[in-house]
């Protein structure tokens, strides 16, 4: 939607492609979409995408009417919710780690969810909150870097491309949009990590967690954290953060995806299962099962004699 | 109800939206896709009608199965067949499934505020002949996946499917592993019984199920073709094809 | 948020040949936050007959208390061990003294039912939250992972099952439908009853 703003003004871009259309005469029978060449992010010549609305007082209680579960949990349109993801930088690069459940109230609508969204071979964003919203909008900013590229004949900065996100977001402030997400990479600043959300809200930091199992997260993840982790520690701790909020929170779970940003771009380290973490571990020493097992029966007895 | 008199405070509503019931299911073979759908459609306690198909044939190689709202659902369809007739007539080709899928997106997100509200299923064989899967929720988040349940009966028909697709909880005998496809034959008694225990257990699950079948270029159509119930959708037999299996559900 | 899904939790019980199963999720959460994989929701009420208890877990315990009470008493002026059908409908009747602020509680019961020949039949029954019956002849489920647990169930039970293999049905059921619910899960405990033993297993389910 566009703002009221750009609807009524009579200086700035817009309002210039609005007059040169009335002069020239846009032609309406035959838009880009009939050719295939409008591209589903919408021609981006054409400003922000327009979004059609409903025609009613209030849209944007409307829209909380039919879809808020947080509000309202018997709401209709269940929209699917992310939840834990977490993102550390040290001297390594970035470590970027998320789980993979998607609930619909108190049903389990995916196991399987992608939530870091790989925007091009060096910048990685997470997804908390909305999840359509993610996808689309990091999708979005992914054709934004790259129109970057094309003009400035370098790469986009981490803080450039997630002030690109938090402008765009922040013009549908209100309207109900819900997004969490982390923009990572390594840029000439170095490793770096930014936290945007709908609200507008865009923070430089070392580590962020965002989601319902945040909480759980930033509980092992502070007690570890180190500015002079080596790689092989950074991955097991944002592994090991996951599992804990996955194991606590209802709403996290299933695996985990494991990613590792460095000066060449990020790498995919693995997905681990959360429940096989918590019985074997990642090398065969349970997260969870060995230390409230041993000891406790005749097939596992204590270790003193 | 708001009817203008000055008694107690009013305030009108613009509530466009209903639910239809129905269930669909999608299922990813190696070289095959299944897509199913009952044909129930229903409002509350009432049956509209016992035959409204919610999957439909896109391409030759693409099915969209549609659930949630009718309306909206069958709108939804009609532009996406829309969005792929201008593309055959821009390219002179079949939009390929993954682009299928991201158009899809592109098509639920723009009714971000005021959405469609429908849970849409794509299948079908992507580029590299390989049966694929993509569910969608109702503002475009998708994903490619093997297996997926949708609609009123989702709750009961994902767990068995979970189990009898993916072998959750299941440990393999030692010295060997769970197979990674399903062979056809095994899909759609699957499917079949998927359905008749939804129909069993959920009341707007019912009347009559279809079933799409899309198979890769190359593979066999043996035991489809001729079987009780099948008609073939496409009309040549050297490219991708697509098949219904029409089956009966309980009516009560 | 709905009370019954505040602790969360779920049972089903199955009927197989001359034999019944009853198996339970171990979580107790506080709505997202799960904070035992220990919480008993299955009780022994007789040697032959089983009650399990999902919904709020202070009910659990109340009401675990209750029918201990009732069934102590019943004892004690029968003179003889309660049957599964006399207990279901004592569990009816105590949930329907609470019309009007019930228990969250909807009880399934399992029991090895005495015939007059001499011989035990297997019985399942389960109840809503103010006491209506359903005298089911395959299955029953409550809890908040009752309709994947309905789905689940409804394909893969059959009529007439060994006892063991009843426990594979029933254990497979149980750890399918709860993998799909946030509010059940972390452990599971079955227990399967046959006319003179009861063998109590539990399972290691997903932990998350």
């Amino acid at each position: 939607m566009n703002s009221l703003v750009s609807r009524f003004s009579t200086t700035g871009p817009i309002a210039e492609l609005r007059k040169a259309k009335e002069v020239l005469g846009d032609d309406d029978e035959f838009s880009d979409a009939v050719w295939g060449s409008e591209a589903g992010f919408g021609s981006l010549a054409n400003g922000v995408p327009k979004f059609s609305i409903p025609q009613v007082p209030d849209p944007s209680a409307f829209l909380r009417l039919h879809t808020d579960d947080h509000s309202d949990p018997s709401c209709r349109i269940k929209i699917k919710h992310g939840t834990t993801t977490l993102a550390f930088r040290f001297q390594g690069g970035v470590i970027v780690a998320v789980d993979s459940r998607a609930s619909a109230g108190s049903y389990v609508a995916s196991g399987t969810v992608k939530k870091v969204i790989e925007i091009n071979p060096y910048l990685l964003g997470t997804m908390a909150g909305g999840a359509a919203d993610c996808q689309y909008w990091e999708t979005y900013l992914g054709i934004q870097c790259r129109l970057h590229e094309l003009r400035n004949r370098e790469r986009i900065s981490v803080a450039a491309a997630s002030k690109y996100l938090s402008n765009l977001v922040y013009s549908y402030k209100g309207m109900g949009l819900s997004m969490g997400t982390m923009i990572c990479g390594w840029d000439k600043t170095g490793p770096a990590v930014f936290y945007v959300d709908s609200d507008g809200t865009r923070l430089k930091g070392d580590l962020f967690s965002v989601g319902s199992g945040s909480t759980f997260a930033y509980g092992v993840l502070d007690q570890g954290y180190r500015w002079d982790l080596t790689d092989e520690e950074a991955q097991e701790l944002g592994r090991r953060s996951i599992y804990a909020a996955g194991h606590r929170d209802a709403y996290s779970g299933n695996t985990i995806n494991l990613y590792h940003v460095k000066e060449d771009g990020w790498k995919f380290i693995g997905n681990y299962d959360v429940s096989k973490m918590h019985y074997e571990g990642p090398n065969g020493v349970g997260y969870g099962y060995d230390i409230r097992t041993e000891g406790r029966s005749s097939a596992n007895p204590p270790a003193t004699q | 109800m708001p009817d203008g008199s000055f008694s107690h405070p009013q305030q009108r509503s613009f509530n466009p939206y209903t639910e239809n019931g129905g269930t669909i299911l999608a299922i990813a073979g190696a070289d095959f896709t299944v897509i199913a759908g009952d044909t129930r459609q229903s409002e509350g306690y009432s049956i509209q009608t016992r035959y409204a198909p919610k999957v439909f044939r896109l391409t030759d190689r693409a099915v969209l199965a549609v659930n949630g709202f009718a309306a909206d659902g069958n709108m939804f369809v009609k532009k996406v067949k829309q969005r792929l007739e201008w593309y055959r007539h821009a390219h002179a080709k079949d939009m390929p499934l993954r682009a299928i899928a991201r158009l899809i997106q592109t098509m639920l997100y723009a009714q971000r505020f005021f959405p469609y509200y429908v849970y849409n299923i794509l299948g079908g064989i992507e580029e590299d002949g390989t049966g694929a899967v993509y569910s969608f929720d109702p503002v475009g988040s998708y994903e490619r996946e093997a297996c997926r349940a949708a609609g009123a009966a989702q709750s009961l028909v994902q767990p068995f499917l979970d189990n009898q697709i993916y072998f959750k909880n299941q440990q393999a005998a030692p010295g060997q592993s769970h197979p990674l496809h399903l062979p056809l034959s095994d899909v759609l008694s699957i499917v079949i019984d998927s359905f008749t225990s939804a129909t069993e257990r959920h009341i707007e699950v019912g009347d009559g199920l279809e079933m799409y079948v899309v198979l890769a270029k190359g593979r066999s159509a043996q035991g489809l073709e001729g079987g009780r119930g099948v008609q073939e959708l496409t009309t040549r037999t050297d490219g991708d094809r697509v098949f219904v299996i029409r089956r009966e559900l309980k009516k009560d | 948020m709905s009370i019954m899904e505040y602790n969360g939790g779920s049972v089903i019980a199955m009927v197989g040949k001359d034999c019944v199963a009853i198996a339970s999720d171990l979580r107790l959460g506080v709505q997202s936050l799960s904070i035992s994989s220990n919480f008993q929701k299955i009780f022994p009420v007789t040697d032959r007959i089983y009650v399990g208890l999902p919904g709020l877990a202070s009910d659990v315990t109340t009401l675990h208390e209750q029918f201990r009470y009732r069934v102590n008493m019943y004892t004690i002026k029968e003179e003889r061990e309660i049957e599964p059908q006399t207990f279901a409908q004592m569990v009816s009747s105590t949930l329907y003294e609470r019309r009007f602020g019930p228990y969250f509680i909807e009880p399934v019961i399992a029991g090895m039912q005495r015939t007059p020949s001499g011989s035990y039949e297997p019985f399942i029954a389960a109840t809503d939250l103010i006491g209506c019956l359903n005298f089911a002849k395959d299955f029953v489920v409550a809890g908040t992972a009752s309709s994947e647990l309905f789905g689940a169930a409804e394909g893969l039970w059959e009529p007439d099952l060994e006892a063991e293999d009843l426990f594979e049905t029933i254990s497979q059921t149980l750890l399918n439908a709860v993998d799909r619910d946030t509010f059940s899960g972390w452990g599971a405990v079955v227990h399967v009853m046959t006319k003179d033993k009861v063998i109590t297993r539990t399972l290691k389910g997903r932990m998350d």
